[in-house]
């Protein structure tokens, strides 16, 4: 970066981060119980050399696979895949956890029809962000079945010993998914991820209470910190996004950086963004744009598509928006399904991902989430021809070739994690 | 601090008449402001929640326009009326067996409790005394985080979900029988039961047969508080909650009240509206029933001022 | 008593552990320290410095939750006193009835009177349809977007019927006769007011001003959903964002301690006065 630091936040913290790494070996021993002896290897990294370490030495480096750092994950020993050619289990309860209302009820009381000789209940929990999610899953008390999430949480996923490589005789339908799906960087040769959207982040809002395009602004990020708007908009609940859209505001193009100067213009630049504009933080922009309860919202690609269904009556869907990057230099993101460890229905549960991958309930989930599955059967350009997504909202379309220039959310080292989460509260205590 | 009223009387006597009449005058004024205030106290407390009720009852998904009576969100509406929204019904089950599972276990417990704290002089009772009322107004999150903790990193026998959050309500609302049985039994005070024992009985026959009926009243009006309260609880329950089995009816409301509600939120809501009214209800009959027999006061103003 | 100890003591005593304990390098998760001789004080620091060091960017939402405690009971004070004084004085054949009304919302849950509030403050709900006669009037008020004014209305009206409970038992111990004296004693009625039933109605000022004020501070959903704003997060919502997010459990435990030694002695006045009342009686 060739400007020094403005108010430089982090040393301070990085270092009281370190120093709690230092009485590594008392809190290692607290929690050998929930840590799986190796670390992962592949990458062509050598990180698997602590393996005899387990308890005693502190463990390698979380690693950190990203577009141009594929990574195969090990499998721990006695994390096997489950055999081939088991029945499904009779009369049990699938526990899924999820982001609300991002998966069709429709699909779920279709699954249950589907495998109704076996007495199938589905149980839909929710969460509001995925650091809660993983606090949960790891807390170990609630045997969920099958978890929503993104990337970003790989490494600890496998490293807590937290999810079960997929056995890929139960899941056919990956055939469908497209080729880089197949084998994505984020989990190599997919063995323990089934794709299950993707998106892009961008600015949805509602053209008659906004009376102006976004997109031909010079820099629609901008908008966020228009006094003109205050009171009328959100940015999404989640750190990541939040960050990442103000480092490329500010004309940066990594959204995973470790720069403490980067992080502190950042900081201050989203302090500033709440006293110009006022936003609320939530997730709930698809169904507070359509009712006017906000006027703009940072959002996903899918919630401008599944917020038409909200629309107020005689308000016509239509005046939706969505913009994000036209060529793709935003933040491009999936998320995948995968079988967690402490869930009782191992069979079951495969059966459910292979179920999702299915081509027309992918597409009835589509129609309903408004998030697009990366499927064959469903190409970018015919989605508006056939009606899945309306003229007024093309902008919502995921392009394949944006994986090859968009800006992917990183899993990010514990230490830096930490700067992103402080730099996330103090956003979040207001100004 | 307080005037001293027994001279005042003495001195008042021959002034009365004369002042009597002005001062109906103004009373009355005054009454009639202050009633005033009053209606409009109870309008602004009873007539959201009144519309909110209203609304369950409309035609159509919004929540603030009325597009006609219909019963589509309790009962026909395909996926998201209260009969066909499993979660929704769910919630509501649940909702109601945890107020039932908290208060068989509160109850007896804080009984039991207000007794021996009645019984027994000294420092140990004194302490738990001070802690019991200190559960009364300690901030709800602390002891929900605490418990959290607890769970999340002791070795305890249950895990999240119902049992932690029953534990949890317990302890919470454990405060409610102790102080209202408490005060029952200093009034009751200690000659029926030395009578008793007198009489022949034993220390424990004494406590069932006369203390028991006695203190009767007390229990059942705790008993009303905490269901009722526990139906309402929020943050207990909700960080002490693990999946969506164990999700209450506040705890939807919070999630679905920004987010995409229909009116059939407005109709669960009404739900255990009603159901706590018919509790309530219910108890409070059974309270007047049981002191009419006994002979004593009904008056409305001695259960509040339990409170 | 064991029940107590077990479910209020432990707990406490694990946020003490894991405020004073320190964070797993790889989750962030936070490890409990149980033993309080090797209890670390990193966490504390953490906050003490977001508090009161160069980045105290706690402070405004402490200040700010004072505030808005601090207006909430006085406006509560203000609206319960005279409903409580008339139905202890006036309501004569329909005090019952009254007191029932009154007694209601405390018996609503808490949640379902602010979806109330929710569905009235809509951009198309009814106090925007009142406000501009149907439309006539071109006002668009965004009441549920980041608005301080409607986040202390929900607190005020989420807490009153709490303040006037108490106060209604306290007005009503005053006898009649003894308010009647005052005045053929020549007290005007603010003189009566201030010298005869503010002072004896103190207890239940008191008890209801600790009553309402003690759960506001731990408050978080009033803000969560009348607003959603950074700007009006109060120190109930920084604890609960704190409980979840990766390594900053023990940092909300962190806060909790200090909220609750704040409140110490709020606490302990009231659980002393209850014990004196007890005593009395």
């Amino acid at each position: 970066m060739p400007s020094p630091p403005r108010r430089p936040v982090s040393r301070r913290r990085l270092l009281q981060a370190s120093a709690l790494a230092l009485p590594g070996a008392w809190a290692l021993a607290a929690c050998a119980r929930e840590q799986p002896l190796s670390g992962p290897t592949g990458g062509g990294s050598s990180a698997g050399g602590s393996a005899s370490g387990g308890a005693t030495s502190a463990p390698a480096e979380l690693q950190i696979a990203s577009p141009t750092n594929p990574v195969k994950w090990p499998i721990n020993p006695g994390n096997e895949p489950i055999a081939s050619g088991l029945e499904p289990e009779a009369n049990a309860t699938l526990r899924l956890y999820n982001y609300p209302d991002y998966l069709d009820k429709a699909v779920i009381k279709d699954f249950q029809k589907e495998y109704a000789d076996y007495n199938v209940k589905v149980e839909y929990s929710t969460f509001n962000d995925y650091p809660e999610a993983l606090t949960k899953i790891r807390s170990g008390s609630i045997p969920y079945d099958v978890t929503f999430m993104s990337y970003n949480y790989m490494a600890r996923l496998v490293y807590g010993d937290l999810i079960r490589p997929l056995n890929h005789e139960y899941i056919p339908n990956i055939a469908d998914v497209w080729e880089e799906f197949q084998n994505p960087w984020y989990d190599q040769e997919w063995q323990y991820t089934v794709p299950y959207v993707i998106y892009t982040t961008g600015i949805g809002w509602r053209a008659d209470l906004i009376p102006e395009d976004i997109g031909a602004r010079p820099n629609p990020y901008d908008v966020f910190w228009d006094s003109k708007y205050a009171g009328e908009i959100a940015v999404l609940d989640d750190d990541r996004e939040v960050i990442g859209m103000t480092i490329l505001r500010d004309g940066g193009t990594d959204v995973n950086t470790a720069d403490p100067a980067t992080l502190g213009a950042a900081r201050d630049a989203m302090l500033e963004m709440l006293s110009l504009s006022q936003p609320r933080v939530t997730i709930s922009g698809y169904t507070d744009i359509p009712e006017g309860v906000l006027s703009l919202s940072q959002c996903w690609s899918g919630d401008m598509i599944t917020g038409q269904s909200y629309m107020p009556e005689g308000v016509d869907p239509s005046v939706l928006r969505y913009w994000s990057p036209p060529d793709g230099r935003g933040l491009v993101n999936s998320d995948f399904l995968c079988v967690l460890k402490g869930g009782e229905n191992p069979v079951l549960a495969h059966h459910f991902l292979n179920y999702m991958l299915d081509s027309d309930v992918s597409l009835k989930n589509f129609s309903w989430v408004g998030y697009q599955p990366p499927l064959r059967s469903l190409t970018p350009d015919s989605m508006v021809a056939d009606g899945y997504i309306p003229e007024n909202l093309a902008g919502a379309v995921v392009k394949p070739e944006w994986f090859e220039v968009g800006y992917p959310v990183l899993e990010l080292p514990p230490e830096v994690e930490a700067e992103y989460q402080a730099i996330w509260q103090q956003f979040k205590a207001g100004a | 601090m307080t005037v001293s009223a027994a001279p005042a009387e003495a001195i008042l006597e021959e002034s009365r008449g004369r002042r009597r009449r002005r001062m109906r005058g103004t009373s009355e004024a005054r009454a009639y402001g202050l009633g005033a205030i009053t209606a409009v106290y109870l309008l602004w407390a009873l007539v959201p929640v009144a519309i909110t009720v209203l609304f369950s009852f409309n035609e159509g998904r919004s929540r603030s326009t009325w597009q006609g009576f219909s019963l589509r969100w309790y009962t026909w509406d395909p996926t998201g009326s209260v009969l066909n929204d499993e979660s929704i019904r769910n919630a509501l089950s649940y909702t109601v067996l945890l107020a039932v599972l908290a208060t068989i276990i509160t109850v007896p417990i804080g009984v039991l409790f207000a007794l021996a704290l009645d019984r027994w002089r000294g420092r140990l009772p004194q302490g738990a005394n001070f802690l019991a009322l200190i559960t009364f107004v300690i901030p709800e999150i602390a002891l929900a985080i605490g418990l959290l903790f607890m769970v999340t990193y002791l070795a305890t026998p249950f895990g999240l979900g119902t049992w932690a959050q029953v534990v949890g309500l317990v302890t919470f609302q454990l405060s409610y029988p102790i102080v209202i049985c408490r005060a029952r039994l200093l009034t009751i005070g200690s000659h029926y039961e030395e009578a008793a024992r007198d009489l022949g009985a034993s220390a424990l026959g004494a406590v069932r047969r006369i203390i028991l009926p006695m203190l009767f009243p007390a229990i059942l009006v705790s008993a009303i508080l905490v269901f009722a309260d526990v139906l309402d609880d929020f943050v207990i329950v909700r960080y002490l909650s693990s999946d969506a089995s164990t999700e209450t009816t506040s705890m939807r409301i919070y999630q679905t009240a920004r987010a995409a509600p229909t009116p059939a939120l407005n109709a669960m809501a009404t739900i255990i509206l009603v159901v706590s009214a018919l509790v309530i209800v219910l108890g409070w009959l059974a309270y007047r029933r049981w002191t009419r027999k006994q002979g004593e006061s009904t008056d409305v103003s001695s259960l509040a001022s339990t409170l | 008593m064991v029940w107590i100890a077990l479910f209020f003591l432990i707990p406490l005593y694990v946020v003490f552990c894991v405020a004073f304990g320190t964070v797993d390098p790889i989750f962030r998760s936070p490890v409990p320290i149980w033993n309080p001789l090797e209890w670390q004080f990193t966490q504390v620091e953490v906050v003490w410095d977001r508090l009161f060091g160069p980045d105290n960017f706690y402070l405004p939402a402490v200040l700010r939750t004072l505030l808005y405690v601090a207006i909430a009971v006085v406006a509560c004070l203000i609206i319960a006193f005279p409903v409580a004084y008339f139905t202890a004085r006036y309501a004569g054949n329909y005090r019952g009835l009254v007191l029932a009304l009154l007694v209601a919302p405390f018996f609503i849950s808490y949640m379902m009177r602010m979806l109330a509030w929710i569905n009235l403050l809509q951009p198309d709900g009814l106090v925007n349809t009142i406000i501009t006669l149907g439309g006539v009037v071109p006002l668009d008020i965004n009441w549920l977007s980041g608005n301080p004014y409607v986040v202390v209305m929900g607190l005020i009206y989420g807490y009153v019927p709490y303040m006037l409970l108490p106060l209604f038992a306290a007005l009503d111990r005053i006898s009649p006769s003894l308010i009647e004296a005052a005045r053929d004693l020549g007290a005007s009625g603010f003189d009566l007011f201030r010298r005869v039933i503010l002072p004896m109605s103190l207890p239940g000022i008191v008890a209801g001003t600790l009553l309402i004020s003690l759960p506001m501070m731990g408050d978080y959903f009033t803000s969560d959903l009348l607003s959603k704003s950074p700007n009006t997060a109060m120190i109930g919502n920084l604890i609960n964002l704190s409980i979840v997010a990766p390594g900053q459990a023990g940092q909300a435990g962190t806060l909790l301690i200090l909220v609750l030694l704040v409140l110490l002695i709020p606490m302990v006045l009231y659980t002393r006065s209850n014990a004196r009342a007890e005593v009395r009686s």
